[in-house]
């Protein structure tokens, strides 16, 4: 058994393929809820343009759930919003979301980085909120910031159907409008880097229901292997839904740790990756956490685990009504398969 | 019974034989495309291809030499479809590709659509169609569209981000046959649950009638949302319209 280790001494010491006291808890996508606005006075939408609501909010995260990480990012908007795409704001019981009907590219030729990106209150939120949770907390737990990849700019920017009909019709552009949009990850993930961020999380939605693994391979891998070499902390990929036809060239990127769906088998996931790159995930987000519970949550983190699953969280961004109970389930099922596999005595679920 | 070799479109006939593996499919398409004639084949051909210029222009030709709106829609559009549909939810192209023949399909239902709306034939029933509340991702529901469309339903498209409220006004609007309503994050999902339950707060809700779909969407959350049917893609979207109306007692939703 290894000393007992911080909160972020634990997720880096994951992250960079180093023993752990036991597998972090993390959320490389949101845990805010509903539930957590009511508990810390900091409702959305405000508590995602506001720095001290949403770093108070965001502490949660820890204080009350117990999880190893915490993010401050509460949607996938910033950049976009400072690109000068609409945002609708939704109210407290909704996600803000990019109005991608109206894109505000049409043409690669479109493209153009704002010189004050980094000054729109929006991603001046995030990076002010991760100073606010790094003077908090000090070394205490790891702060995650959280960088879209230039895929998930291309949907946001361009519209997702107008995107993927250029990535059909026009690859070349496609190239083009990734190596200009990647840009902006660059950009916005140094600032987290230089706020304090400890790893940054990377949304980069070529999920395997929209586009195949082919797709990654020709538009993102080699784009990814770059960013991974740019950005001086360890980069968490995040891509939903079926992935496992990417794995093997996700694991090749240099990445510290990719970020799976659950509709990934755990054992078949890293069969494929092989210990080439370290997994997080995969606990169902709106049948297991939010419909079902504790009992369905902790049956699937014991089954992540005993697949080797580096790090646990959530497979996405959870539902705003998710309930409390089912996420304290999540750190507490660690802690018991941890302790049962220090007695050398295994589980069953 | 009709062989492949009886298809005279080479392109077909190989996709068939490379890509549909279920013997009942296999021998549907088969009889399906040997019967239809080598224009139809053609059209179907460059839709399969996601080629949109060829369909316009086979289309309009085919109908100026006067076969009817209604065949070139079922042996050219309609038959092509079905050979993506099957590819699309066996994996073997996805959404970009799929978006292509859709761009396609449309490319022809210009045509088609007037004509048919001109001839008065009753449509199978009637589907009013949104996105849940917060959800702005549309491709997978405009695909349910056109497929219903394209399959003799009138659907009424309430477009992203319905609320609650919105569905239940269009429901006392239209009194559709059926609802069907999409999420694409898992961060939205819950309000298909919150919509149904808006329907029954409202005393408005029918069994058999609410059809769910959506990428993360399984049966297993449609059903402990309460719908009445989950559909995985547009193709098994049409196939659980179909079910629904024919098991449906002719009330409303």
């Amino acid at each position: 058994m290894t000393d007992p280790m911080t909160s972020r001494e634990r997720v880096l010491a994951a992250l960079n393929g180093m023993p752990v006291d036991r597998p972090p808890v993390v959320n490389p996508g949101s845990v805010m809820t509903v539930e957590l606005m009511d508990l810390t006075n900091a409702p959305f939408p405000d508590a995602c343009r506001d720095p001290e609501l949403a770093a108070r909010l965001t502490a949660t995260g820890y204080t009350e759930l117990g999880f190893d990480s915490i993010q401050p990012t509460s949607s996938i908007i910033q950049e976009s919003s400072a690109l000068g795409c609409k945002v609708q704001w939704e109210g407290k019981d909704n996600w803000p979301t990019v109005v991608m009907r109206e894109p505000i590219f049409r043409h690669v030729d479109d493209i153009r980085i704002p010189p004050d990106l980094l000054e729109h209150p929006d991603t001046q939120c995030v990076l002010e909120s991760i100073r606010i949770l790094r003077r908090r907390f000090g070394d205490e737990v790891a702060v995650f910031g959280k960088a879209q990849g230039p895929w998930t700019l291309g949907y946001h920017t361009f519209g997702v159907e107008p995107f993927l009909l250029m990535a059909y019709d026009d690859p070349e552009a496609t190239k083009v409008a990734l190596d200009r949009l990647k840009e902006v990850t660059v950009l916005f993930g140094m600032a987290q880097v230089q706020a304090g961020a400890d790893a940054l999380v990377m949304s980069d939605h070529a999920t395997g229901d929209l586009v195949s693994g082919d797709y990654y391979r020709r538009f993102l891998r080699e784009i990814h292997i770059e960013l991974a070499k740019r950005l001086p902390i360890p980069i968490i990929l995040h891509i939903c839904g079926k992935t496992t036809d990417r794995m093997g060239f996700i694991a090749e990127t240099g990445m510290a740790a990719f970020h799976f769906d659950s509709k990934n088998d755990p054992a078949e996931a890293m069969a494929i990756v092989d210990g080439r790159i370290a997994l997080m995930g995969n606990i169902n987000c709106p049948d297991t956490l939010y419909a079902q519970g504790p009992d369905a949550v902790r049956g699937e983190v014991l089954r992540a685990l005993d697949a080797g699953v580096q790090l646990i969280g959530p497979e996405c961004a959870i539902p705003l009504q998710t309930p409390i109970e089912s996420l304290l389930a999540i750190p507490r099922a660690v802690q018991e398969w941890q302790a049962a596999h220090d007695a050398n005595q295994p589980l069953t679920t | 019974m009709a062989e492949l070799t009886d298809i005279k479109n080479e392109l077909i006939r190989a996709e068939i034989d490379e890509y549909v593996g279920r013997p009942d499919e296999r021998e549907r398409l088969i009889a399906m495309f040997a019967s239809a004639g080598p224009q139809m084949q053609a059209i179907s051909a460059a839709l399969i291809d996601g080629d949109h210029a060829t369909v316009d222009g086979l289309t309009r030709e085919a109908l100026a030499a006067g076969t009817t709106a209604l065949e070139v829609m079922d042996d050219g559009l309609i038959a092509g479809m079905a050979l993506v549909g099957i590819k699309f939810r066996d994996g073997v192209i996805f959404v970009p590709e799929v978006l292509a023949c859709a761009r396609a399909m449309k490319a022809g239902m210009a045509h088609i659509e007037p004509i048919l709306s001109a001839s008065g034939a009753k449509p199978l029933g009637k589907v009013v169609m949104g996105t849940v509340k917060g959800d702005l991702h549309d491709i997978g529901k405009n695909l349910c569209i056109m497929m219903l469309r394209g399959s003799g339903f009138d659907v009424i498209d309430l477009g992203v981000d319905t609320s609650p409220d919105t569905f239940i006004e269009a429901v006392e609007e239209h009194a559709p046959d059926l609802l069907g309503m999409s999420a694409l994050l898992t961060t939205t999902m819950p309000n298909i649950g919150r919509t149904i339950e808006a329907f029954l707060e409202a005393g408005l809700r029918d069994p058999d009638k609410i059809m769910v779909g959506g990428a993360p969407v399984t049966q297993a959350f449609a059903d402990d949302m309460g719908a009445d049917g989950y559909g995985k893609d547009a193709m098994a979207c049409v196939a659980l319209a179909k079910s629904l109306i024919a098991e449906g007692t002719g009330a409303r939703v």
